[in-house]
C-alpha cells in the first residue's frame, strides 16, 4: 500500500502542476484603456489617460504574450525588476489650483524631467549593475538620456523616505531632460493599438505638447503567482495627463470655459481599441453636491444631471456615480464609429466655482543667500486652508500631530553641512528633537556619489508655517565635466515631501472593479508632492581660457624678446652716422657685421658710415668681444653645470 | 614555410575580395547636429529634413543613428510645438510623429560620435544606438554645425578635428565596417574637413570651400530664425523630386550645386571612390534599394555585379525646366533675406592674416626671436 501511495505521489505532484498551468494560461492577457476628463478651477481642463495591462503569471522561459509589449517583459525578465516607475514631465503642477490630496494628483504630479526607480529582485550585491543596466535599456527603449542615471552621482538609494522600503530600490532624476515626441512615439508603441485606433488616437502631439502641463508615466510590478515553476505576473501601467487651456470666445472671466474633445486634441475618437477589455471616458466634476438629490435612479434625475441649469454634455452619459464632493458621468465608446465619432463636449450656462482639496501643507523650495562661494537650500510649509478638515490626523500623546516626510538627492558638487540644518515651526527655531522624530544622512562624496537625507518631522497640527534650511558650499568641477551650457547653472532635483499619515482615494461606491482605472483611484495613494528644481549657479570658468593665456603669454614673450633683441643689438649713434654717410664703404669685420645683420633683417646691404673707422671699430669690436666672452662664459656655465648633475 | 605563405596568401586573398567584392547588403545613415541653442534651430531643422529624406527612401528607422544636439521641437521658445519646420510655408512638420531620435543633448559629444563609427561601446547600450553597420553596408554620414578650418565645433565646447575622422574612417574600414562611406557636411570650410581621409570606398562632399562660409537660406520670422542652409535646402530640392525607384546618380547630384545659389561652391572629394560617379544612383546612399540576384544554387557565392539599371546622369528635360523654375523664383527670395552669418572663425582668420600682411620683414623678426631664445635658454639653464 505504502509503495502504491509513493508511485503516486510524483504522479499528483505532476497532476496538479499540469492543472496549475492550465488554470494559469486560462487567465488570458487583459488590456484596458480610459480617459478621464475633469475642469480645473482656474479655466484649464485635465485630461488624464490611463492605460493598464496585466500578464498573467506564465512560465518564465518561452513566454509569449498576445497583447503584452515584448519589450516590457524582457526588461524585467533580463534585470528582475520588481517595481519601476518611470516618468516624462515638463511643467510644473499647481497644487493649489489642480488639487493635491487626490489620488490623481499624488501619483501623476511628477518632478520636471525625467525621474526614475527601480526595485530589484537580485541579491544586494548586483542591485547596482542591474540599475545601471537598465538605465541604458530604457535610454534605448525611450529616446532619453536616462543613461546618465547609470553613474553614481546621480542616483540614491532611499531606506525609508521615499515611501517604499526596500533596501534594493534606487532612485534618480534627471531635471534637465527634454521630452518631446520622441518619448512620447515609443510609450505608445508599447500599447497594442498604438495611437491608431481606440482614446490613444485623440493625442494629437502638437496639443499635447502645447499645455501647460504634461505628464508621461510608466508604472509596472510584478505579481508572485505564489505557485512553483510558474514566474510572475506583470501589470503595466501607461498614464498621460495634460493640462490644457480651452480656447474661448468669450469675454466673461468668470465664466468657464465650455470645451469638447475635438476642440482640445482637434481630434474625435472613433471606436474603441479592439483589443481592449474595457474603454471608457470619464468626466469628473468636483464641487457639486448639496443641490443634486442623493438618489439618482429615475431617468428624470439621471437626465437633471447632465443637462440642467449649469452646464450641459453633448452626450448622454452610460452612468452617473457620486463620491462625496464629486460626480462621475461614464461614457463607454464602444458604440461611436467613423459615421458617428465619440465626441465628448461640455458647455457652461453660468459661472461656476469651486476648489480642489489640497495637501495638509503646501511646499516650496527656494534658495538662499548670494555669491559663487555658498548658499542655504530652504524648504517651506505652509498649512492650507483645507487642513483642519482633512483626516490622518494622529494624536499621540495628547498631542495632535501631522508627519510629513522629506527626501531629497544632493548632487555633490552642492557640499551640504548638515550640522547646520535649522528648523522653524511658526518662525521658532525648534531643536531637533521636538519636530525631528527621524533623520538619515548619507554625505556626498565628491565625483563618487551624491548626498541624500530623508528627515520625518512630527509637527503639531496648528501649525502655520515650517521651515528647514540647510547650508551648503559650492564645489568646483573639473574642466571636463562642465557641461557645454554651463552658465546656464546646474539642477538640484526636485524635494519629495509625503505625508505617511495621509492617504487620498476616490471611492466611487462602485463594487464592479472592472475598471482600472476606478479600482486605482479606490486604493489609498500616499499624499506626496514634489518640490520645485533649483537652479545653482556654479563658479564656471571661462573656456577660452586656454586660449587666452597662450595669447598672453606669447605677447609677453615678444615685448620681451624684442626689447632685448632692441637693447642687444640695435646703435642708434651708428645708425644716424649710416644715414648721414651714405655711399661711403668700410672693410673688414665691421662689414662682415653688416653683411650678416642684412642676411639676418632680409634688407639690401646698407653701406655704413666711414666716420672715424678705428674709433668705431675698436667700440664695436670691444662691445663683441664682451658679448662673446658673455655667451662663451654662459656656454661655460651650462657645460659644467650639466656635467655636474 | 611553404604553410604561413599559403596562409598568407589566403588571408590577402580574402582581404583583397572583402574589400572590393562584397555585394552591396544595408544601408545605413549617420546623421548629426553639433550645434546647441535656439538660434542654431537650422542645423537640427537640416539634419531632420536628411533623415526625413532616407526614411522616405528606403532606410529603416532602426538603421538611423539620429544625434541631435538640443531639443527645438519642445523648446520653451517654439512657437509650434513639437513641430520644426525647414520652410517659412510650413507645409511640412519634419517632427512627425514617429521620430526616433537616438543621441540627444548632452550626449551628442566627439566620444559619442567616434565610438558610434568606431562601434567601441559600452557593453550596456543597446542596439537601436550602435551603428551595426558590416562589410556589406553604405553608410551616409550626415554633419551640420559650426566648424573651421579643419574642424567642426561640437555644442561649442569641443571640436572634431578632420584627424579625428579620418582616423576613424580607417579603423571603420580596417574592422569592416563598411562597403562605401559617403559623408556630406554643411558647415563653413567643409572641404577641409576631409583633407586627411586616405581610406578607399570614401566619398566625401562639401558645402563649401577653404575660406567659404556656408550661409543660412531664409528666415523664417513666425519662428523668429533662420530655418535652413543654403548647401542642404538645394540637397532637399534635388531629392524632393525623387523617388525610391528614381535612378538618378551622384553626378546629377553634385551638378545640380549652383555656387551662384549656395554662395559657396560646393566640394567633392572622389579620389578615394572608385566608381564612376555617373553611374552610381544617389539611392546607393541616400536610399534603401537592394538588388535580388536570382542563383540557380541555394547557396552560391555572391559576386558583384555592376547593375543594369540604366543610370540617368542627367536629370530629364523636364525636370530640368523646373528646376530653372524653382532657381528663378527663389533668386529674388534670396537676395531678400540672405543672412550673413559669417563664422566668427573664418572672421577671425581673416583679419589675423590682413595684420600679418600688413607687418613687414617678419622673416627678420622670427629669426632673431629664435636666435635670442637660444642665448637666453642657454643662460637662464645655466642660471639655475
Amino acid at each position: 500500500m505504502a509503495s502504491l501511495i509513493r508511485s503516486w505521489i510524483p504522479l499528483l505532484i505532476l497532476q496538479s502542476f499540469l492543472v496549475a498551468i492550465a488554470f494559469g494560461s486560462k487567465e488570458a492577457e487583459e488590456f484596458s484603456e480610459a480617459l478621464l476628463l475633469k475642469p480645473l478651477p482656474d479655466r484649464k481642463v485635465l485630461a488624464h489617460f490611463h492605460f493598464e495591462n496585466r500578464a498573467p503569471p506564465s512560465n518564465s522561459h518561452g513566454r509569449h504574450h498576445h497583447l503584452f509589449p515584448k519589450a516590457i517583459s524582457q526588461l524585467v525578465q533580463k534585470f528582475r525588476v520588481k517595481e519601476m516607475e518611470l516618468s516624462f514631465t515638463q511643467g510644473r503642477w499647481n497644487h493649489e489650483h489642480w488639487g493635491g490630496f487626490d489620488p490623481l494628483s499624488s501619483m501623476n504630479a511628477k518632478p520636471v524631467g525625467v525621474e526614475l526607480w527601480a526595485v530589484f529582485d537580485v541579491p544586494q550585491s548586483q542591485v547596482d549593475t542591474s540599475w545601471k543596466n537598465l538605465t541604458h535599456a530604457l535610454s534605448g527603449l525611450f529616446c532619453a538620456s536616462i543613461n546618465f542615471l547609470e553613474s553614481s552621482t546621480s542616483y540614491a538609494a532611499p531606506t525609508w523616505g521615499f515611501g517604499t522600503n526596500s533596501d534594493k530600490l534606487r532612485y534618480g532624476s534627471l531635471p534637465r531632460e527634454a521630452v518631446c515626441t520622441e518619448n512620447l512615439t515609443p510609450w505608445l508603441k508599447l500599447l497594442p493599438c498604438r495611437d491608431k485606433d481606440g482614446i490613444s488616437a485623440l493625442m494629437n502631439r502638437p496639443s499635447v505638447y502645447r499645455g501647460f502641463y504634461h505628464s508621461q508615466r510608466l508604472h509596472l510590478s510584478t505579481v508572485e503567482s505564489g505557485q512553483e515553476g510558474l514566474g510572475s505576473g506583470i501589470v503595466l501601467e501607461q498614464t498621460l495627463t495634460v493640462v490644457l487651456q480651452p480656447e474661448t470666445t468669450s469675454v466673461e472671466t468668470n465664466m468657464q470655459p465650455s470645451w469638447s474633445l475635438s476642440s482640445l486634441f482637434g481630434r474625435k475618437v472613433v471606436g474603441s481599441c479592439v483589443l481592449a477589455k474595457s474603454s471608457n471616458v470619464y468626466l469628473q466634476l468636483e464641487g457639486r453636491l448639496g443641490h443634486e438629490s442623493k438618489n439618482v435612479d429615475t431617468e428624470i434625475e439621471a437626465h437633471k444631471l447632465w443637462k440642467n441649469a449649469d452646464f450641459d454634455l453633448s452626450l448622454k452619459p452610460d452612468r452617473v456615480l457620486r463620491e462625496s464632493s464629486s460626480l462621475l458621468f461614464i461614457f463607454d465608446i464602444d458604440k461611436s464609429s467613423d459615421s458617428e465619432p465619440f465626441d465628448l463636449g461640455l458647455t457652461w450656462k453660468l459661472p461656476s466655482k469651486w476648489s480642489c482639496q489640497q495637501a495638509p501643507l503646501q511646499a516650496t523650495r527656494f534658495l538662499m543667500g548670494s555669491g559663487n562661494e555658498r548658499g542655504a537650500i530652504a524648504i517651506l510649509l505652509k498649512a492650507t486652508e483645507s487642513q483642519e478638515k482633512l483626516p490622518g490626523r494622529v494624536v499621540t500623546d495628547g498631542r495632535c500631530t501631522i508627519k510629513a516626510n522629506i527626501f531629497q538627492i544632493f548632487p555633490w558638487y552642492v557640499k551640504v553641512y548638515y550640522h547646520t540644518l535649522q528648523i522653524f515651526v511658526d518662525q521658532q527655531q525648534k531643536t531637533d528633537c521636538e519636530v525631528l522624530k527621524k533623520i538619515n544622512v548619507s554625505p556626498s562624496t565628491d565625483k563618487v556619489s551624491s548626498g541624500m537625507l530623508e528627515m520625518m518631522l512630527e509637527l503639531p497640527c496648528e501649525v502655520k508655517s515650517a521651515a528647514i534650511s540647510i547650508e551648503y558650499d559650492k564645489g568646483f568641477l573639473h574642466i571636463d565635466e562642465y557641461p557645454p551650457d554651463a552658465n546656464q547653472g546646474f539642477d538640484i532635483p526636485s524635494a519629495l515631501i509625503s505625508f505617511p499619515s495621509h492617504h487620498a482615494s476616490l471611492d466611487f461606491q462602485e463594487e464592479l472593479s472592472k475598471s482600472p482605472l476606478l479600482s486605482s483611484f479606490k486604493e489609498k495613494s500616499l499624499v506626496r508632492s514634489y518640490t520645485e528644481v533649483l537652479l545653482v549657479p556654479l563658479t564656471t570658468p571661462d573656456f577660452s581660457m586656454p586660449y587666452n593665456v597662450i595669447t598672453i603669454t606669447c605677447t609677453i614673450f615678444a615685448l620681451y624678446f624684442g626689447s632685448l633683441l632692441n637693447v642687444l643689438r640695435r646703435r642708434i649713434g651708428e645708425e644716424e652716422r649710416f644715414l648721414k654717410s651714405q655711399g661711403k664703404k668700410t672693410f673688414g669685420l665691421k662689414q662682415l657685421l653688416s653683411r650678416l645683420t642684412a642676411k639676418i633683417r632680409g634688407r639690401p646691404i646698407e653701406p655704413p658710415s666711414s666716420d672715424s673707422p678705428a674709433a668705431q671699430s675698436s667700440f664695436l669690436s670691444s662691445k663683441l668681444i664682451f658679448k662673446i666672452i658673455l655667451v662663451a662664459g654662459a656656454a661655460a656655465a651650462w657645460q659644467y653645470f650639466s656635467t655636474d648633475n | 614555410m611553404k604553410i604561413v605563405i599559403l596562409v598568407m596568401l589566403l588571408c590577402y586573398s580574402f582581404a583583397f575580395s572583402s574589400g572590393d567584392t562584397t555585394i552591396h547588403t544595408n544601408n545605413w545613415a549617420v546623421l548629426v547636429c553639433t550645434s546647441r541653442f535656439w538660434f542654431n534651430y537650422r542645423h537640427m531643422a537640416n539634419t531632420l529634413s536628411l533623415y526625413r529624406t532616407v526614411k522616405r527612401l528606403g532606410i529603416p528607422d532602426e538603421r538611423i543613428i539620429l544625434m541631435l544636439a538640443d531639443d527645438m521641437a519642445c523648446n520653451a521658445r517654439n512657437e509650434y510645438p513639437a513641430q520644426v519646420f525647414n520652410n517659412e510655408n510650413h507645409k511640412l512638420n519634419l517632427y512627425g510623429d514617429n521620430v526616433e531620435v537616438d543621441y540627444r543633448g548632452y550626449e551628442v559629444t566627439v566620444e559619442n560620435f567616434l565610438r558610434v563609427l568606431t562601434g567601441r561601446h559600452e557593453n550596456a547600450v543597446p542596439r537601436s544606438k550602435r551603428l551595426l553597420s558590416d562589410e556589406g553596408s553604405h553608410i551616409l554620414l550626415y554633419m551640420t554645425g559650426h566648424g573651421g578650418d579643419e574642424f567642426l565645433k561640437f555644442q561649442d565646447a569641443e571640436e572634431l578635428q578632420s584627424h579625428d575622422l579620418a582616423d576613424a574612417v580607417k579603423q571603420m574600414k580596417e574592422k569592416r565596417r563598411f562597403k562605401e562611406l559617403m559623408i556630406m557636411v554643411d558647415t563653413c570650410q567643409a572641404a577641409t574637413l576631409f583633407n586627411q581621409l586616405q581610406s578607399p570606398g570614401v566619398l566625401a562632399i562639401g558645402s563649401s570651400l577653404k575660406g567659404e562660409n556656408s550661409y543660412s537660406h531664409h528666415l523664417d520670422s513666425d519662428v523668429g530664425v533662420s530655418v535652413v542652409d543654403r548647401f542642404t535646402y538645394y540637397t532637399l530640392a534635388f531629392f524632393e523630386r525623387l523617388n525610391i525607384y528614381d535612378n538618378a546618380s551622384l553626378n546629377s547630384l553634385f551638378r545640380s550645386y549652383d555656387p551662384k545659389l549656395l554662395m559657396s561652391t560646393a566640394y567633392y572629394r572622389t579620389d578615394l571612390y572608385q566608381p564612376h560617379l555617373a553611374e552610381v544612383p544617389v539611392t546607393n546612399f541616400f536610399g534603401s534599394v537592394m538588388e535580388t540576384i536570382h542563383t540557380d544554387s541555394v547557396y552560391k557565392a555572391f559576386s558583384s555585379k555592376t547593375s543594369n539599371n540604366k543610370i540617368n546622369s542627367e536629370m530629364p528635360v523636364n525636370q530640368l525646366s523646373e528646376h530653372d523654375e524653382l532657381q528663378k523664383a527663389n533668386i529674388p527670395n534670396d537676395e531678400l533675406k540672405t543672412e550673413k552669418q559669417k563664422c566668427p572663425y573664418t572672421q577671425m582668420r581673416v583679419d589675423l592674416h590682413e595684420k600679418l600682411e600688413k607687418f613687414e620683414n617678419v622673416d627678420t623678426v622670427v629669426n632673431l626671436g629664435i636666435a635670442v631664445m637660444v642665448f637666453v635658454v642657454m643662460i637662464s639653464s645655466s642660471l639655475l
